[in-house]
């Protein structure tokens, strides 16, 4: 730790790898084990409270993926966690660190079940128009935080997260008083605090694939996850937003107004976590009826995988369907007697994990660099 | 529903019973916003302070079961938030992950953690006595409300002039606000910057760990994994409510105290105020006070910032 | 020059002997010999990067030597640290500010030291050290609130209280008046005359060398190049030795501190006449910084086409806050900024630019460069619309634009496609100095467009400034705090303090001595500009 002190000089330093392709082996080697490190604590978990690890990963594994049609849960449970992961990648690409998916989900539901079961009309058209209204919806839900920081710069790490508490608030409104979305079927034995179900008709289709069903809006986060990926690496609005992320000044100087472009971003970012929501409803989540707990950590996982895919929208596919996977996986773990909280402990490991590799790389190679500027021949 | 809401609150600010449970329900928020002070003074947001919360809730409980003690508890509770500040501060001030993706991160942990471990511990937990501190209670109407608590309550009192003195009348609190200002001066002049920077966060998780053993032992009684709820992030907002100010805080963990007490003691007093409104409204207090306040105030310059010697 | 020292104190103190310090393939420090005498000012003149720096830095423990021994009164000893140099009697007032703005004056000398916090003997201490040398500052003051001459004088209290026999002053004028450093040199002449200090001055100004030391100690590549006593020097000898070749370029000449004012007058071209318009108007500027501090005060001024413009003063008179407003990065209170004529709105995004405003900040990473994008990306992004069809970028024609100016500009880099980052100061700057130049401004603001580069790198950026004006027509603002590189490169200079523009001259009635008063704010015997 000693060289450490060695005050860099002012001359720039050249980081002499030994060869790209083992320094790219180091990396690998690296996240392999702290993976393996992230595994081995889970499962240490698990043993430590009496239950048997490989028990409950086989559970998993079949509940994700191997008994006959799992995919199609994981499928349609990926789908809003990778469309809220897109929405995380625009903002901390322009700059905006957005964390208030998970209230700004529940809008885009509420938006829908608001369409779904009080406007009339045919369903497609309305499945369209809550879609369309949920991201509205949830990006308007975003832009608030963007209002407060533009005009009295409350920063909006803090803001995005205290909406999520009153998000709880307002659907748990809603879904208690009559004239709002509160399900008042007299034929119901409870007089749940739930919606009504959205009309048959305004329900996402399902495609069948070898047995897996899951709805279209799965397929819908595939495409946008590509559109969003080329977006961002190839056009001049994709330029703007990663110029304002890592520099606000230059992008003022030269046009990229820091109010404008991020606040576009961040109810981008609302936006598409809305969209989750409306999704979310329309395809199935709790019989397609609005909740109090209806997004279930859906946005805080999404707001995950894009952490974990570090911000590039091609990566968070297969992240969303990993996280995905432990979910549904949870599903099966009931037999074993382990809590399902479990797989939320894994999946937070995992992402710790994942922050080490280019942490302990990024200090390596300042080490290196300062070893080759102090020893010299 | 206006003119509900306004008699409410003249009614409920007239009785004394509102004083004491804002008390008792802004000690969590100032035992976790001293702590965040400090972290945010040497330049780190903790916002695992609500995961901090919930470790020393959880770690209270164990202990008290062991034990069947409740300093055992509080001392336990110390030692669970502290343990997530140590996540946080190796991973952001040595690692240099980000502090917003591991606090975010330790949330996350945590509260899966306590919700996997939950069904593995017993959640009762006894209240722990309440001690009327002889004349001082006898002052009326804030009397009762400070000195009528449960005596784990009493720890916050010597906590917020110890934070003060640590703060500002001893080198390592001078050295703490140097490195929350202006880390590359204070690396020139020979302190180590993000030692100093992960020690502010220990206290910080140590302090909230110890509001969350309060919680359990001194104010509710039993666990549940559900039980902190986002008031680590009230916490935060009591820290920019008091403009990074030692009494500032103190005064905005008490302000956010009374708006959780207020809402608990209208259905008592009769008032049908519209239950979900009021739960929101310590959050809805807290944005429109952020909305009002942060600019009034100077925050340390370096927050959020990390420092890596040589990077600028 | 300073009288000849007693020559009984001619005892030497610090020997450093051998010193070698290399940075990778560099070396920054090559087998060299310095010797620091009891009462005695030494200076160590060297431009840039020679290597004076790395010298001082391994003298106070800052650094590690590869090879060569220090020795205090003839004993060798070894230095790992600061706190170990302090030990040993050496103090260094530093370049760049080791100030905490937001803690007082006391806490601030109080940093960094062991022990308990004693606030009543830290500031009686402060006192003690300002009566002592004259450095009168409030112990309780926060620093924020104190100008950079005052804040100079704490760092040198810093420095002094722990009572050193050697005293390591980096590059200290570069934030004082002319007076202020006069003054500096005062107290260090009466400090090495009371107290028998060992002073090494570190400079890349001959002027000041010359007229403060009692050696010279001159260092080029790392190297040695010449020793002598301040008495036998003379400036030329001096500058070429520095420079390693004759300097004739003016703005060379005026990055060493070598002004002749009747070179520049000979070499200077005629003034652009009085009644061409201006191209850009700025009249009645007023700001404030976040803290509500007024850092512009009604300032005015005006660009013509074709000439250059040197905005002289002190650092911390506002100069960030003009360049800034020009860069649409601060919205003024009140007054206008035109450009041929039309009024350009204040704080809105690319306002500035569009109007034909170029600027080089003074802090690229502020808000001249993005480091982690690439070389190329760097070059267009003020015009990468330029680049894309129908929003679709061409990566194609960003490279081959980026080419074409990293041949223009001569930027050293591997490619256009490797992250900015990796380049030197030198070529990231002239990066800035590309883009700002490409887009065809109809202005260009300048603000300390050479700091911290070598003599190359500021000729080279001088004579574009120069062109610029000359042969593109383009109205030159350059603000800088090197009165040297503004005489050096201006027709028409104005000087600014406390945020307004207090008097100016042209090249054919310059009078240094009264620029030198206007810079330290005296406006006596001024008529109203």
């Amino acid at each position: 730790m000693t060289d450490l002190k060695v005050p860099t000089p002012e001359i720039p330093v050249v980081v002499t790898s030994p060869s790209r392709w083992h320094s790219m082996g180091e990396t690998a080697l690296l996240y392999v084990l702290s993976f393996s490190a992230a595994l081995l604590l889970s499962a240490l978990l698990v043993a430590v409270t009496g239950n048997s690890a490989t028990q409950v990963f086989q559970a998993l594994l079949d509940g994700a993926f191997l008994a006959p049609g799992r995919w199609g849960n994981t499928f349609v449970i990926a789908a809003p966690m990778l469309l809220v992961a897109l929405g995380m990648v625009i903002g901390v690409k322009a700059g905006v660190f957005n964390i208030g998916q998970e209230g700004q989900l529940l809008m885009g539901a509420m938006a829908m079940a608001w369409v779904g079961t009080k406007w009339g009309g045919p369903g497609p058209l309305l499945v369209v128009l809550g879609l369309a209204l949920g991201f509205a919806a949830g990006g308007a839900y975003a832009a608030v935080a963007s209002f407060m920081k533009i005009r009295r710069g409350v920063p909006e790490v803090i803001s995005t997260l205290l909406l999520v508490f009153i998000a709880f608030q307002i659907v748990g409104f809603a879904v208690t008083t009559d004239w709002m979305l509160r399900d008042v079927d007299p034929n119901r034995p409870t007089r749940a605090v739930t919606s009504a179900a959205l009309p048959d008709d305004a329900r996402l289709p399902f495609l069948d694939i070898f047995g897996n069903e899951f709805h279209i809006g799965f397929v819908l986060a595939l495409v946008l996850a590509v559109v969003i990926a080329y977006l961002l690496a190839r056009t001049v609005w994709g330029f703007h937003l990663r110029l304002l992320g890592n520099n606000a000044n230059v992008a003022q100087k030269v046009g990229v107004s820091a109010n404008r472009t991020g606040t576009m971003a961040l109810f981008l970012s609302g936006a598409f976590a809305g969209l989750a929501g409306a999704v979310m409803l329309t395809g199935g989540s709790s019989t397609y009826r609005l909740t109090t707990g209806f997004a279930s950590n859906i946005g805080w996982q999404g707001l995950l995988v894009a952490l974990l895919a570090r911000s590039r929208p091609l990566l968070c596919i297969p992240m969303a369907i990993l996280f995905a996977a432990l979910r549904t996986g949870s599903g099966f773990l009931a037999s074993t007697g382990v809590d399902r909280k479990i797989v939320d402990v894994v999946q937070a490991l995992l992402v710790l994990a994942l922050l080490i590799p280019p942490a302990v790389q990024f200090i390596r190679d300042r080490r290196r660099a300062l070893a080759t500027a102090t020893e010299a021949a | 529903m206006i003119g509900d809401f306004l008699s409410a609150v003249f009614d409920i600010f007239g009785s004394s019973t509102m004083y004491g449970s804002a008390v008792r329900l802004g000690a969590l928020l100032a035992f976790a916003g001293l702590g965040e002070l400090v972290a945010e003074k040497a330049g780190t947001i903790n916002i695992s302070v609500e995961g901090s919360i919930l470790a020393g809730a959880f770690a209270g409980t164990v202990g008290y079961h062991i034990t069947d003690s409740t300093v055992i508890g509080l001392a336990a509770g110390v030692g669970g938030g502290l343990l997530v500040g140590l996540i946080q501060a190796n991973m952001s001030h040595r690692l240099t992950a980000d502090q917003f993706v591991v606090g975010l991160t330790a949330n996350v942990l945590v509260l899966g953690l306590a919700g996997f471990l939950n069904a593995a511990i017993d959640p009762m937990a006894r209240r722990a006595n309440i001690i009327e501190i002889p004349l001082l209670s006898d002052i009326p109407l804030v009397g009762p409300a400070l000195f009528g608590q449960t005596w784990p309550t009493y720890l916050l009192y010597p906590l917020v002039p110890l934070t003060w003195w640590l703060l500002y009348k001893t080198r390592w609190g001078l050295e703490t606000r140097a490195v929350g200002e202006n880390p590359q001066a204070a690396d020139v002049s020979g302190i180590d910057v993000n030692k100093r920077r992960r020690q502010a966060v220990y206290y910080g998780g140590m302090l909230a760990g110890l509001g969350g053993a309060f919680l359990v032992v001194g104010q509710v009684g039993t666990f549940d994994a559900g039980m902190v709820g986002g008031r680590g992030f009230i916490a935060i907002a009591a820290v920019y409510f008091g403009g990074w100010t030692l009494g500032g805080v103190v005064l905005g963990s008490l302000v956010f105290g009374m708006a959780d007490a207020f809402r608990l003691a209208t259905p008592v007093l009769g008032y049908q105020l519209n239950a979900q409104f009021l739960a929101a409204l310590p959050y809805v207090l807290t944005l429109l006070v952020m909305y009002f306040i942060t600019k009034q105030f100077r925050q340390p310059s370096g927050l959020a910032q990390p420092f890596i010697r040589g990077l600028r | 020059m300073r009288p000849a020292a007693d020559s009984r104190e001619d005892v030497a103190i610090l020997q450093l002997s051998g010193m070698t310090k290399r940075y990778g393939s560099v070396v920054a420090c090559d087998d060299v010999d310095l010797t620091l005498r009891r009462g005695e000012i030494h200076g160590i003149l060297g431009e840039n990067g020679a290597g004076k720096s790395t010298l001082m830095r391994m003298a106070i423990g800052l650094a590690i030597p590869d090879n060569g021994t220090i020795a205090i009164d003839g004993e060798p000893c070894t230095i790992h640290d600061p706190t170990q140099a302090v030990g040993y009697g050496i103090g260094m007032v530093h370049q760049h500010y080791s100030l905490v703005d937001a803690l007082s004056v006391w806490e601030n000398v109080a940093l960094g030291e062991q022990g308990g916090l004693d606030r009543d003997s830290t500031r009686r201490r402060v006192r003690e050290v300002c009566t002592k040398y004259g450095l009168e500052v409030d112990p309780d003051a926060v620093v924020r609130d104190l100008t950079a001459g005052l804040r100079q004088r704490v760092e040198i209290i810093k420095c002094l209280k722990h009572e050193p026999r050697i005293i390591i002053l980096d590059e200290p004028t570069s934030v004082l008046t002319p007076s202020e450093s006069q003054y500096l040199f005062e107290v260090l002449a009466e400090g090495v005359k009371r107290e028998g200090w060992a002073v090494a001055l570190v400079s890349h100004k001959l002027d000041e060398v010359l007229q403060a030391t009692d050696r010279i100690t001159i260092m080029r590549d790392g190297k040695v190049v010449e020793q002598v006593m301040t008495a036998d020097a003379d400036a030329a000898s001096l500058a070429r030795a520095m420079v390693g070749r004759p300097v004739s370029l003016r703005t060379a000449a005026a990055s060493i501190g070598v002004v002749d004012t009747e070179v520049i007058a000979a070499t200077h071209t005629a003034a652009i006449a009085p009644e061409v318009p201006p191209i850009l108007e700025v009249s009645d500027l007023v700001a404030r910084a976040p803290d509500g501090a007024v850092v512009l005060d009604g300032l005015s001024l005006e660009v013509r086409p074709g000439e250059v413009v040197g905005v002289a003063g002190v650092e911390g008179n506002g100069q960030t806050a003009l360049a800034r407003s020009l860069a649409s990065l601060i919205k003024l209170d009140s007054g206008a900024i035109r450009v041929a004529g039309q009024v350009v709105p204040s704080g809105v995004a690319g306002a500035m630019h569009r109007a034909g405003i170029a600027v080089i900040p003074a802090d690229r990473h502020h808000s001249g460069c993005v480091p982690e994008m690439s070389v190329a990306e760097n070059l267009v992004l003020s015009s990468i619309e330029q680049f894309a069809a129908r929003g679709i970028l061409s990566f194609d024609e960003m490279r081959r634009r980026a080419l074409e100016l990293i041949g223009e500009f001569d930027i050293h880099t591997p490619g256009p496609d490797v992250p900015l980052a990796t380049l030197s100061g030198g070529n990231q700057q002239r990066v800035v100095l590309a883009r700002a130049l490409s887009v065809g401004p109809k202005v260009l603001v300048a603000h300390q467009p050479t700091r911290g580069l070598d003599v190359g790198a500021i000729e080279y950026i001088g004579e574009r400034l120069r062109a610029a004006a000359e042969d593109d027509g383009i109205g030159v603002l350059l603000v800088s705090t090197d009165l040297g590189e503004i005489l050096a490169l201006a027709d028409r200079i104005v000087v600014m303090y406390r945020g307004r523009i207090i008097g100016e001259m042209t090249l054919d009635d310059l009078d240094v001595e009264r620029l030198g008063l206007l810079i330290g704010g005296s406006t006596e015997g001024e008529t109203a500009a």
